[in-house]
């Protein structure tokens, strides 16, 4: 049998739903609730047998395409194979170099390693983005791509990093997992780039009931690209063009992401107000920081994130009083076990190790109500107090 | 009559009201990404197969991917396989990082182990043997060669689960095993899925850690990995399934028989060894006037395929690695000759009849 079950599948502690918590990251049983429509859909596909890549996975790439400002969406296995997958496409490999930020979730760096380069750090700066002042010193005759990650559903600052990009020749592909609905300077995160990667898990904005992603670009031969290399290489039943992978958004999960694609303006904006609240609000607190809003970016709040003093004693409290607050991430990737390799040290980016102690993410998501984030409100002001 | 190649709807009529059941609880737990849906069909495969462990992942090729990763295997490596397979027997020990070493087919599709040896280099890592059409490989043979070269043998079971080589299942018959649950498979799910087995619990232990960003809990990443994760939702689809697959096997094994006794005059039949218990995953007849039958059974309503009509050396995908038409004979005829006739536990006897009359008109 099985053993250690439950240290290995750790992963769904990280968004479990316990009886003990009552303000929650995981709003996917109020979601599913809302479940016929899809239902009747699922049932209408599984009696076509329509499985794999069909008209439900064209329907979808075609809505997020218009959705999200560009020429084609490349549905695929998860946000980290679109990473993974784009950066394949780019034909990025051995030898190769990728700058990105060390305050990321793993998946990032993951896709960098497995597509055969060696990711390069650059700090971040006091919005938890990439410091695009800082990227220059970090290019290398080896370096192919940029990969920008637009944390927590805030852009980075794109413009320079365009120029940049432009200058020596490089591909930017972002990170967008955070960002779906997120605009810099009214141009949509994920077009900003060559290439822009978006993931469904289930607790992104935009989710569906499994893991699943897309790839949007306004390159019509990268998309092609993609599409061949999400699907084995094939360019019919019988002939493979090149050897590929399998990572295909499943056909029932499309249906499940078109469905809340039509939610998504009314999830986006109820995460915008939700965090205009605790801006409002939290910003009253002295032990509290909330970073800068700029007028020129549109932020999705994926992630609410504050600073604060105090924080793993903060954390604490409001998980014994039943609020779901964490911690996205406490080590930046440049410290992680698997980084060993890359030969850092801490003191390498000083920013992100600091940052990284001070960070605590609490629910915006759609089904939060005014009470509950008073509630909120309240237990951080009673904690500070003493 | 119309005998569709694939029957899918009718398996989901049949269990309509367990699959219904099994949606409205995973969705209703709000758990999308493992847990205990998850862990309970692992639990089940792992026994069925009789494995100390098995491991759900995104998809069949992904689980023959991740065991070689697992395995360390990777640039300057060669992995053995066979020619005549689905086009992701082969990607995956590219996409490893290795070179794919092709060996002949035998009459019975599975890879000839008589030609094994010769193929083994220096380089030679591991060999994946493919369970074709469901039919178990030589094992034994295979087994031996690899333990007498310190081979590695990663079963490639996607169309075979639940078939048997004397008291084993296959997926417990080498260090590991890839399984497709693609919905076209024997044990199907409604979109991409796969399983891995083994009783090497190292290994196992590696490859729970490498279908999940490689990480060691929530907050540490021991080393760079890859996110292919079963969905928890087709595991309990999977899971509904897998207390009929003994029975579906069973009856596809029955109309195996029926199409074995009724066209053995007329073209070549697969047959079974003994010791052995294939699941035909599909029923792939030779004949010389192969394009010919195609056309007659498709004017007769009968859905035919051909698993595959090029093969995996001959493919454009594969220029880089230097074969030609010629190197592997056996593989190349059965490519012009195969043909696979409807097969799925929910034909009816008419249709049985109706599939055997057309043939039979043919002649």
């Amino acid at each position: 049998m099985n053993t250690k079950l439950a240290e290995r599948n750790f992963l769904p502690q990280q968004y479990e739903t316990t009886g003990a918590l009552e303000i929650n990251h995981n709003y996917l049983q109020p979601q599913f609730a809302d479940h016929d429509a899809i239902l009747e859909k699922i049932r209408g596909l599984v009696i076509r047998g329509d499985f794999t890549l069909g008209r439900e996975v064209d329907q979808l790439e075609d809505e997020f395409a218009a959705m999200a400002g560009a020429a084609h969406a490349i549905g695929v296995g998860s946000g980290t194979d679109a990473l993974f997958l784009s950066l394949k496409a780019l034909g990025i490999d051995k030898g190769d170099e990728v700058i990105t930020t060390p305050y990321t979730f793993f998946a990032t760096i993951g896709a960098i390693v497995t597509a055969g380069a060696k990711p390069v750090f650059v700090d971040i700066g006091e919005d938890y983005n990439i410091d695009v002042s800082r990227i220059e010193a970090a290019i290398t005759p080896r370096t192919k791509a940029i990969l920008p990650v637009h944390w927590s559903g805030k852009p980075c600052d794109m413009d320079p990093m365009l120029e940049i990009a432009a200058r020596h020749g490089l591909d930017i592909v972002e990170d967008a997992c955070h960002a779906v609905q997120a605009t810099y300077k009214n141009r949509p995160a994920g077009t900003l780039g060559t290439l822009g990667c978006f993931s469904f898990h289930p607790l992104k904005n935009l989710n569906v009931w499994g893991d699943g992603g897309i790839v949007t670009t306004n390159s019509d031969e990268l998309a092609g690209k993609l599409r061949l290399l999400r699907n084995h290489g094939l360019i019919n039943r019988d002939q493979c063009a090149v050897f590929a992978y399998n990572s295909r958004l499943d056909t029932l999960q499309a249906v499940v992401a078109r469905h809340l694609l039509t939610k998504l303006d009314h999830i986006t904006q109820s995460r915008i107000a939700h965090a205009k609240y605790f801006d409002e609000r939290l910003g009253q607190i002295p032990q509290i920081k909330i970073p800068a809003r700029e007028a020129a970016i549109k932020q999705v709040y994926h992630l609410y994130i504050m600073r604060c003093d105090q924080r793993d004693a903060l954390q604490k409290y409001l998980v014994a009083h039943a609020v779901d607050a964490k911690i996205h991430y406490p080590i930046p990737m440049h410290l992680q076990p698997a980084a060993a390799y890359l030969g850092h040290q801490r003191g390498d980016f000083p920013v992100c190790e600091r940052i990284v102690g001070e960070v605590l993410s609490l629910p915006v998501h759609e089904f939060i109500t005014r009470e509950q984030q008073d509630r909120v409100i309240a237990l951080i002001e009673s904690f500070y107090k003493g | 009559m119309q005998v569709p190649f694939v029957g899918l709807q009718r398996q989901f009529h049949d269990l309509h009201d367990d699959l219904l059941a099994a949606f409205e609880r995973v969705g209703a737990s709000g758990m999308y990404i493992m847990g205990e849906e998850l862990e309970r069909f692992e639990a089940a495969a792992a026994t069925y197969c009789g494995t100390r462990h098995a491991l759900g992942v995104a998809n069949g090729s992904d689980a023959l991917f991740l065991v070689l990763k697992a395995l360390g295997i990777g640039a300057g490596d060669e992995v053995i396989t066979c020619p005549n397979s689905f086009i992701a027997s082969a990607w995956v020990i590219v996409a490893a990082g290795a070179k794919p070493v092709f060996v002949d087919a035998g009459e019975d599709y599975n890879i000839d182990a008589a030609k094994l040896e010769s193929a083994i280099t220096s380089r030679t890592r591991a060999i994946i043997p493919v369970h074709l059409t469901g039919r178990p490989a030589d094992m034994d043979a295979i087994n031996a060669i690899a333990a007498k070269r310190g081979l590695a043998v990663l079963e490639d079971a996607a169309q075979a689960i639940g078939a048997r080589l004397g008291a084993k299942r296959v997926g417990a018959l080498g260090t590991a095993a890839g399984f497709s649950l693609h919905p076209l498979k024997n044990l199907g799910v409604y979109g991409d899925g796969g399983l891995i087995t083994t009783d090497d619990t190292p290994l196992f232990e590696r490859l729970a850690k490498l279908r999940n960003h490689g990480l060691r809990n929530r907050d540490e990443c021991e080393t760079w990995g890859y996110n292919s994760r079963l969905d928890p939702l087709q595991a309990a689809f999977a899971a509904v399934k897998l207390k009929q697959l003994d029975r579906w096997n069973a009856r596809c094994r029955e109309i195996a028989a029926q199409y074995r006794e009724a066209l053995q005059e007329r073209v070549w039949v697969p047959r079974d060894r003994a010791q052995e218990e294939p699941v035909y995953h599909n029923f792939v007849i030779q004949l010389e006037r192969r394009d010919a039958l195609i056309e007659h059974l498709n004017t007769c309503g009968v859905g035919t395929r051909i698993h595959y009509p090029i093969p995996i050396h001959l493919q454009e995908c594969a220029a880089g690695l230097g074969y030609r038409a010629g190197d592997f004979p056996v593989a190349e005829r059965q490519a012009r000759t195969i043909l696979s006739l409807p097969i799925y536990p929910e034909l009816t006897q008419a249709e049985i009849d109706h599939v055997i009359a057309s043939v039979h008109k043919f002649f």
